[in-house]
């Protein structure tokens, strides 16, 4: 009976956040954009705490309610953000604002 | 044994939930996937030994979050969104390598990260108390300018998303064909 090793949170943290990664470049409604970069900071969450259990630390678990906290932070603003391009474009795909880029 | 089972299990369901929030098609069924991945890490924090920080991914993501994004997709009215075809099929294909590039990257930052990361002492003191009081103490103390710091970063958000969603008096639909 060992400890899960260090590895496998890693594995699994970057297969999650490589989802995320995928998710916010490939989905092109706006929510679902917001949904995989969720996926993503909670991917980083989980390499957080696995470095913690491996390095008998308690301050990454620290780092990760920290994320919590800026990441409810960000779905507010994003959201936001979402409903006034809605409001003022009536557009709900990434591929529709392209205002900044021209 | 039954650790790894716990694990493997999370892990599984996690990983497989979030292949559904990237491949399924209607919002509503992405925000459930969303909930389910959520959840399952959690349990891999509970697996890991973080009591307070899967509780709290618990109260404040699979409950919280989860339930401001279902707010946002139930009282927008999607269906007046102006329905037009993707543009840009085949640049999503060609960012591909860019993508296992991030990938790659962030493969070596945690493995030469951990490598080079000191051994800690802290867990002969989470032995002795719990992990909570652990946690709760090192907040407190160390990581206190911080956690006034996102206390900070809380308000400005909320400042911030007020006014960015505030009714605006004048939409420009009128120069949008």
């Amino acid at each position: 009976m060992t400890a899960i090793p260090l590895e496998a949170y890693m594995l699994v943290s970057v297969l999650i956040f490589g989802l995320g990664l995928f998710g916010m470049i490939v989905r092109r409604n706006l929510v679902t954009v917001l949904m995989s970069m969720e996926l993503a900071l909670n991917a980083v969450n989980i390499a957080f705490v696995g470095a913690d259990v491996h390095l008998g630390l308690a301050d990454g678990q620290i780092f990760a309610l920290f994320i919590i906290a800026l990441a409810a932070a960000e779905a507010a603003v994003g959201l936001g953000i979402i409903i006034s391009i809605f409001r003022l474009r009536r557009v709900e795909s990434t591929d529709e604002i392209t205002d900044m880029r021209d | 044994m039954i650790q790894w089972l716990a694990f493997l299990l999370f892990s599984l369901l996690a990983i497989l939930s979030a292949l559904g929030v990237v491949v399924l098609p209607n919002p509503v069924y992405v925000i459930l996937s969303l909930l389910s991945s959520l959840i399952a890490i959690a349990g891999i924090f509970f697996v890991a030994g973080a009591e307070l920080v899967g509780a709290i991914q618990l109260l404040i993501y699979a409950v919280a979050v989860t339930v401001f994004y279902v707010f946002v997709l139930t009282a927008v009215p999607w269906e007046k969104a102006l329905k037009k075809d993707s543009h840009y099929r085949i640049e999503g294909v060609m960012s591909f390598p860019l993508l296992l590039l991030m990938y790659l990257e962030v493969l070596i930052v945690f493995s030469l990260g951990i490598s080079a990361s000191p051994k800690g002492q802290i867990i002969q003191i989470s032995k002795k108390f719990g992990n909570t009081e652990v946690i709760g103490s090192i907040l407190f103390s160390k990581y206190f300018l911080v956690f006034e710091l996102v206390s900070l970063v809380l308000l400005i958000g909320m400042i911030g998303a007020v006014i960015i969603g505030r009714k605006e008096a004048q939409t420009y639909d009128s120069d949008t064909p």
